[in-house]
Order: structure tokens, then sequence, then C-alpha cells
């Protein structure tokens, strides 16, 4: 028998197999349940709304808000510079590029957090990662940057700090009302959160 | 599970260690079957000898086959695998200039090293003048880029544009495969060379 009649009766026969199986489309999840209630229980996925508003304000082209709130509540309120993604439509495939990337910090929000932690654990099980969720929703977004209560006159300086950032963030994002009193003695330099910069992830290349 | 490395299953060092594995056994494998004669190459081309030929294709039916088995199994995830991207202009314009090159020269890249490895002359001129080309395109890559760049096609897929499924589509490159192996041979009759 001549090699290639030898190869082709092993290779049609496999051709034939996989021609006629199902395609494996199922993706599979990354992570075990474990893992998810681990990682869920560190509380790394959340980002405080200072951290949002300071980002929002000095313009950082890492960040990128994701309501899943319905697109009706998107219209009435969004917070600067969000798109909206309505939690039922996340697994629908037209925003995986926007879900699955390594470039920006995906941030989602929803009233509270539950909705957006929701979002984070469906994106977070197909193996997404930089996605994040706003602490506490928009709901204490607007408790604490919109409307800050200022804190007793004995609390620490870094409280203090946080107050001010908070009262010059509400301005600057368009609400508040209260009236800037920063303390003497006091940069307002403090109350700047670290940004957490996202490490880029290097794609795998290839080649002849 | 896979792919390995995408999957950080394995270090970035390992990986390195693997391809320097895999490599040795390329390179084992074309010695030994001659390829590293620029004859054996040039062949193809004049219909003499399609060893090389033969052994590409299998290599790539056999590669595919084991893609598209491992991803049944759910051993690999193919959307995590690497696939170069497309620029259609100078995929057509790097064709034919690499064609060109292993008919006048009778080696491609890899057999090239192989060659010189065994102390062949003509390989290590061959090599000189890869690297002299690999540093000339370099340095005048502002005249090309634009060229280079141009038809971006992403990373396509010839399976999602017929609309068929990969499986189906394995199948006809099999028959393709196998229809020009039978060519292959055909030809090899056809201009067959005594002494080469």
């Amino acid at each position: 028998m001549k090699p290639r009649q030898l190869l082709a009766l092993i290779i049609v026969p496999l051709g034939l197999i996989i021609a006629a199986v199902p395609q494996n489309k199922t993706n599979p999840y990354k992570l075990t349940a474990e893992e998810l209630l681990n990682e869920a229980n560190t509380k790394t996925q959340f980002i405080s709304p200072d951290d949002v508003a300071d980002m929002i304000i000095s313009k950082n082209p890492s960040l990128r808000l994701i309501d899943v709130r319905s697109q009706e509540d998107f219209e009435k309120f969004s917070l600067p510079g969000a798109i909206n993604i309505p939690a039922q439509e996340l697994l629908s495939g037209e925003y995986t590029d926007i879900l699955n990337q390594d470039v920006k910090m995906n941030v989602f929000y929803s009233n509270s957090s539950v909705n957006a932690g929701e979002a984070w654990m469906v994106t977070r099980q197909l193996g997404y990662s930089n996605n994040y969720v706003l602490e506490g929703g928009l709901n204490y977004w607007f408790d604490v940057i919109m409307n800050p209560q200022r804190p007793a006159s004995t609390s620490s300086d870094e409280e203090l700090a946080k107050y001010d950032f908070r009262v010059s963030a509400g301005h600057a994002l368009g609400g508040g009302g209260s009236i800037i009193q920063s303390t003497p003695g006091q940069s307002s330099s403090t109350a700047k959160p670290a940004i957490k910069t996202v490490p880029r992830k290097k794609k795998a290349a290839g080649g002849c | 599970m896979g792919p390995l490395a995408p999957n950080e299953l394995i270090s970035e060092n390992t990986n390195f260690l693997l391809a320097f594995l895999i490599g040795t056994g390329f390179g084992w494998v074309l010695e030994s079957s001659g390829f590293s004669s620029s004859r054996k190459l040039a062949g193809v081309f004049y219909g003499y000898d399609m060893v090389v030929l033969k052994v590409f294709f299998t290599g790539a039916v056999t590669c595919m086959l084991g893609l598209l088995f491992m991803s049944l199994f759910g051993w690999i995830d193919l959307e995590l695998v690497y696939v170069n991207p497309t620029y259609l202009t100078s995929a057509i314009i790097g064709g034919v200039v690499m064609g060109a090159g292993f008919i006048m020269g009778g080696f491609c890249p890899g057999t090239s090293f192989c060659a010189a490895s065994i102390g062949k002359i003509d390989a290590m001129v061959f090599i000189g003048g890869l690297f002299l080309g690999v540093y000339g395109f370099a340095f005048t890559y502002g005249w090309w880029e634009k060229l280079y760049m141009a038809a971006y096609l992403g990373e396509p897929k010839v399976s999602k544009s017929l609309g068929l499924s990969d499986g189906l589509f394995g199948l006809f490159l099999i028959l393709i495969a196998l229809a020009m192996f039978w060519a292959a041979e055909w030809a090899e009759q056809k201009f067959q060379r005594e002494e080469y």
C-alpha cells in the first residue's frame, strides 16, 4: 500500500468524524464555584466612589463605567462617560469586546451594588478580568460624593481630607451644595486616593 | 485547560523550554528528511520532488485535526489560540517575495539554518541575505508602512467566511490535501530526474 493511501485511510475517517460532530461551543467556566466564592469574599472587585470620582475628574482614559440598569434608567441619569449594558444583555455576545479585554478598567454600577455584583460574577465566571463594581452603587455615590456629610471636627485628618475631596468632587461632577471649608494647614492632595492601574496582560504571539 | 501559556498553566520560561525542544525536534526532522538540500525545495517548483509540499500539508492537516479534536474534548480553548492577524496586501506581496526567494535560494528560513548547521556554505550565504532583508526592511519601514498595513482583515477564518462549521471545512481540507498528494505524485513521475 502506498503511503498516500495509508494516510488517506487514517485522516479521511477522522475528517468525517470531525465534520459530523457538532462544534464544541460550550464556553467552559474558567472558575469553579469555590474559586469564585473565595474571590468574591476578598472584596477586591469593589472600587470606592472616591476612586471612581477621582478617575472621572482626572479624565483617566483607562476608566470605563458600565451602567447595568435598564436603558430607561440610564437615560434618566448616568455617571459621566458611562455606557449602558443592561444586565440581561450581558451574555448576548454583542458586548464581548467591551467586557473581555485587558486595556480598560470596567466598573459596573447599578442603583445598589446587587445587579452590578451579579454582572461582575457572570463576567468573572467566563474568565474575563479587569471588571470591577462601584461600591454601594449609585445610592452610596449620592450619599458620599453628591451630598457628603461633614465629619465631626474631632475626626482624623484623613477623614477631613476625604470630606474635602468629596465636596470638591461633588462640585466638579455637578452635584453637592456644600461649601468647601478647608481646614487650615491641611493639603488637599492627601485626599487623593491612589489610582489602581491595571497591568496590561501580554498577548501570546507566534509565528513561523 | 489549554492553551498552556495563555492560561498560565506553565510559566513563560517553561514555554521557552518547550519551544526550544520542539524547535530542535523540527530541525532534526528537517535534516533527516533531506530538507537541508536546496534541490529538495527547488524541486517543488520544477515538479520533480514534492516531498516539501507533502510534508508541510501533512503537518498542517495533522495539526488541524489535533486542534479540532482537542477542542471537541474540551482540552483547548480555540478562542485563546493566537492567530496571526491578516493584512491582505502584505500577505500577497510577502508570499510572492518569499516564493521567489525559495526558488532562487533553494531554502526557506528553517531549512537554511538546518543546512548551515551541517556546514553548507550556500545556506550561510542565504542566511546573510535573510538578515540583510530583515534589517533593510526594518530601517526603511517608514516607506512601506502604508502598504504593510493595508487591507487589514482582523483574524479571519476561512470556515467562517464560507459559513461552514470548522469540522466540515476540515474534511474539505483533508480531501483537498489528498488530491494534492495525488497530483504531486503524478508530477514527480512526469518531471522525473535521474540524479539530483
